[in-house]
């Protein structure tokens, strides 16, 4: 027989020097637009737009010890990203993140403050994990027990998330510093130990957890599990045809229910690793949290859910956050600020999105093959 | 009197000569038709006989390219099925168009274009029902109704618009036999009390010889046989459906084939077409058997008490109409459908039905009647999907050997002649031919013990179904017991040692290729049950 190769999938292929040239190109329209609204909004304010944008470098990379701080921000970022890929991989969706973090968080931060010994901030890091994969795993029980859609059973953990965590520093024999000589009246955890606190790494006059080398790793070990092993591509034919994952013995539910619980693992453990390299102080507070969740989320939105990627975008995410902490010095409003600093992630969006939308134009996925009369199948 | 005698007699609708071509394919060829007010008439045929595209051309759904409808004698071109309603005709279809979250009444209403006020509305819907004998609740959601009642629904929506011509397509299909008794109740009451014309669409002898009054039997596109059901019996319909020159093609195709075998023993298969002509094989092992199963979805047993045996070295051709279990018995040996009762074992192994990958890991490769819905990973490379069920074969320390993958894919595609840019290219962008091959290859390079292939050449051309048929015949020959599910009646008599018709999930008869006749196929695809002697109970 004389079978044509058609091949339009190929020549759309997301490597071409010429696809990630127009990629680069639409990042820098995108930014260049929201800098641009950024600016004319400011101005309309009656701010000065220039220094805004000055305060946004210095406060991420120029003044001193700043760009230790981006480093610091972006590390949960970078794991809690992680997390989301690998649920994307399956095919589930984990928007729960915010909720997940604050269990981590709270979790180690029960064991750091029962416990005692060397091993404290190691178990603090594990019990973190172990939170994270538990609260996730709720919704991994409702959705293969009772069809529960996961989308909205990890949202909606998020606030029992804030709301239960929150209990728990009520009471002194849960979180509750029962410290008589407290500072103040916030209710907030006891202190982590000096002693079991994560290192850091001072270079050039800026500080770093050690937490960030782990979170480069981790990102290494995950873009290895998910493009190179079995695990992975087993992950992958769920998450893309779950009738053919069960029919080569990907259990579904099993492989399912462990993805979600292994991403929830992932973003307790970026709130275990804040806690212990004192994102707050070395305690855990009321709204910890701090939408590193819901940003971890944008940022394996933005990587297009490729782990490497996650790493640069890590650090722009984080750059804007300890941006915009330099922001309120200019005396720009701080409504206006939020605006700024969501335009920007916006523009970081708009190209992926882009992209994914143009590919589908150009490869309509193929139309399952017609079970009506035989006739017509021939003829299409 | 006189007058009004010949415009009774006068058809209510005429096709002449119309002929529907799509591509090579001829869905229907000089189709003659005449209904009659006051009359139901049978139209009998099997999978892709034409039926379907015939009534589908009446209600404009498609344009013929050829043919000249006339209406109570004068001719019309009908555009589109709103041109159809307004012309008086209407067609209750076989998978239901109704939408489960609007109420019977709006339902009904659906599609009319003048205003209207609910409670008018629900009244005429009312009125409908109650005239014609169709309880019905008007407020009910149709997502709650069962089936039958589904239908009913159709059935009020059509007729209130007071269509001279009614058309069902396969009415009962999806019926009980309770069901189906009162529709056809229905059906004769409103021929004869309101002088409609009728046209019933369907594969079932029974209901043909029970319901109408005039029968057109259509094969392949063409009309073989019309006459009055009065003067037909369930065999001569039988016989005129299936047609003795489709077993005699069947049977040279499978004796020719001989040379087309032969080019496949190069490749390191001996294959004979002896397996085939051999007198009584039965002294090979049973290697699957299917034993009582049962599978009830929405408390419907989709596979009612089940029994199949395939035998090392034999295809074995389930035949039947489909919807009639087919895609359940492949979701089953694919581990995707949990027995409700009953058992599989493979070479004496009980599988665990529905646990993932139970049924590969006993041997049992699949040719899914959907490849895109569970035979590939669209997405995935070709190489990828070649080595799917078997990456743990390639992988060291839990590290897929990319380029050991590659390897091995490259032989799969030379050995099956798959055409694609490389073994990188997207799954996607191969042809549908090349789709099946990469399937093929995957599950005949795991050394099957039974091969289940169902529809496996739907949609392909014609040297892709040769090529499949070969691939399927040199399996055999290898000592693979295959398992062929078609609906394509030739397919099954090209290729078994053994055939089995299904119906309504179960086999309702069995038998040997050779004592295959176009009557007793026709009975059993028309749902009636035979024993061996021929003689239908």
């Amino acid at each position: 027989m004389t079978a044509t190769i058609s091949s339009p999938g190929s020549s759309t292929g997301p490597s071409t020097a010429a696809s990630t040239a127009k990629l680069v190109g639409l990042y820098v329209l995108a930014v260049a637009i929201a800098l641009a609204l950024s600016a004319a909004l400011i101005a309309v304010t009656g701010g000065p737009w220039r220094k805004v944008f000055t305060a946004l470098i210095d406060g991420s990379v120029r003044n001193p010890g700043r760009w230790g701080d981006t480093l610091t921000e972006a590390a949960p970022l970078l794991i809690v990203a992680l997390g989301a890929i690998i649920t994307a991989r399956a095919g589930l969706v984990n928007i729960g993140q915010e909720g997940q973090l604050a269990v981590g968080a709270a979790t180690a931060a029960y064991v750091a403050t029962n416990g005692s010994g060397p091993l404290v901030l190691i178990g603090a890091l594990v019990a973190g994990f172990v939170g994270g994969a538990l609260w996730a795993g709720i919704a991994a029980l409702l959705r293969y027990w009772r069809k529960v859609p996961e989308v909205i059973s990890t949202l909606l953990l998020v606030f029992v998330a804030s709301q239960g965590t929150g209990y728990l520093l009520t009471r002194t024999f849960l979180l509750l510093d029962d410290d008589p000589n407290k500072p103040n009246r916030v209710q907030t955890s006891g202190q982590l130990d000096p002693d079991t606190r994560i290192g850091f790494i001072r270079i050039f006059g800026n500080e770093f957890p050690w937490s960030v080398v782990l979170a480069v790793v981790l990102t290494v070990a995950v873009a290895l599990l998910m493009n190179r092993s079995i695990w992975g591509f087993r992950l992958t034919v769920l998450g893309r045809n779950a009738r053919t994952a069960q029919r080569i013995g990907v259990p579904v539910v099993i492989a399912g229910a462990s993805a979600l619980a292994l991403s929830g693992a992932f973003a307790g453990f970026a709130g275990a690793v804040m806690f212990a390299a004192g994102s707050a102080n070395y305690r855990y507070t009321p709204g910890f949290a701090n939408n590193i969740g819901w940003e971890g989320l944008l940022v394996a939105l933005v990587a297009r859910n490729r782990p490497l990627a996650c790493i640069p975008v890590a650090l722009v995410f984080g750059a804007l956050r300890t941006g915009s902490g330099f922001l309120a010095a200019t005396g720009v409003e701080r409504s206006i600020v939020d605006v700024v600093r969501s335009l920007l992630v916006l523009a970081l969006l708009v190209p992926p999105a882009v992209i994914a939308i143009q590919r589908r134009r150009v490869t309509p996925p193929p139309a399952p093959v017609s079970t009506d009369e035989p006739v017509v199948a021939v003829a299409r | 009197m006189a007058g009004a005698g010949a415009a009774a007699l006068a058809p209510a609708v005429r096709l002449t000569d119309v002929t529907k071509r799509y591509g090579p394919v001829v869905a229907c060829s000089g189709v003659d038709l005449e209904l009659l007010p006051g009359e139901v008439h049978g139209i009998l045929g099997e999978n892709g006989a034409g039926k379907s595209t015939l009534m589908k051309i009446l209600i404009g759904l498609v344009q013929p390219d050829d043919g000249a409808i006339a209406l109570g004698g004068r001719e019309v071109v009908i555009h589109d099925p709103q041109t159809a309603a307004q012309l008086g005709i209407g067609m209750v279809h076989q998978h239901l168009s109704l939408v489960e979250a609007l109420t019977v009444w709006e339902n009904v209403l659906l599609g009319d274009t003048s205003k209207f006020d609910r409670s008018t509305a629900r009244r005429q819907v009312m009125e409908t029902a109650d005239h014609y004998g169709l309880a019905i609740d008007p407020d009910r959601c149709v997502g709650e109704l069962s089936a039958g009642l589904r239908q009913r629904v159709e059935l009020i929506k059509c007729l209130r618009r007071d269509p001279k011509i009614l058309i069902l397509d396969e009415p009962t299909s999806v019926l009980t036999p309770a069901e189906s008794e009162q529709l056809f109740t229905t059906l004769r009451d409103v021929v004869a009390t309101e002088q409609r014309a009728v046209a019933l669409v369907s594969h079932k002898l029974a209901e043909i010889l029970h319901a109408t009054d005039n029968v057109t039997i259509m094969r392949q596109g063409r009309v073989v046989e019309r006459c009055r059901t009065s003067e037909a019996t369930a065999s001569s319909l039988a016989r005129a459906m299936v047609g003795r020159e489709v077993l005699l093609r069947a049977s040279a195709a499978a004796l020719g084939a001989t040379d087309l075998v032969d080019d496949l023993s190069d490749a390191g298969v001996s294959a004979t077409t002896d397996v085939i002509a051999a007198p009584i094989v039965d002294t090979r092992p049973v290697v699957l058997r299917i034993d009582g199963a049962r599978v009830v979805r929405d408390g419907v047993a989709v596979l009612d008490d089940l029994h199949l045996e395939v035998r090392a070295g034999e295809i074995v051709g389930v035949a039947g109409v489909e919807g009639n279990g087919q895609r359940e018995l492949g979701d089953l040996l694919s581990s995707l459908v949990t027995l409700d009762g009953g058992c599989v074992t493979v070479n004496g192994v009980t599988a665990r039905t529905g646990r993932a990958g139970s049924m590969a890991e006993l041997g049992v490769g699949v040719i899914p009647e959907d490849r895109h819905d569970s035979g590939c990973v669209l997405d995935l490379s070709v190489a990828e999907n070649l080595l799917l069920d078997r990456m743990e074969s390639i992988t060291r320390f839990g590290i897929v050997d990319r380029r050991a993958m590659r390897r091995r894919a490259i032989e799969l595609m030379r050995e099956f002649d798959i055409q694609a840019s490389g073994p990188d290219a997207m799954f996607a962008s191969l042809s549908g031919g090349n789709q099946q091959r990469v399937v093929l290859a995957r599950e005949l390079g795991q050394r099957p013990e039974v091969l289940v292939a169902a529809q496996p050449t739907r949609g392909l051309d014609v040297g892709a179904i040769e090529y499949m048929s070969n691939r399927l015949r040199a399996a055999a020959a290898s000592g693979i017991a295959v398992l062929l599910v078609s609906t394509e009646l030739e397919e099954i008599l090209e290729l078994s040692d053994r055939i089995v018709v299904l119906s309504r999930g179960r086999v309702i008869g069995e038998l040997d290729r050779r004592e295959a006749t176009s009557e007793r196929l026709g009975l059993l695809l028309g749902g009636v049950e035979t024993d061996p002697n021929g003689a239908h109970v």
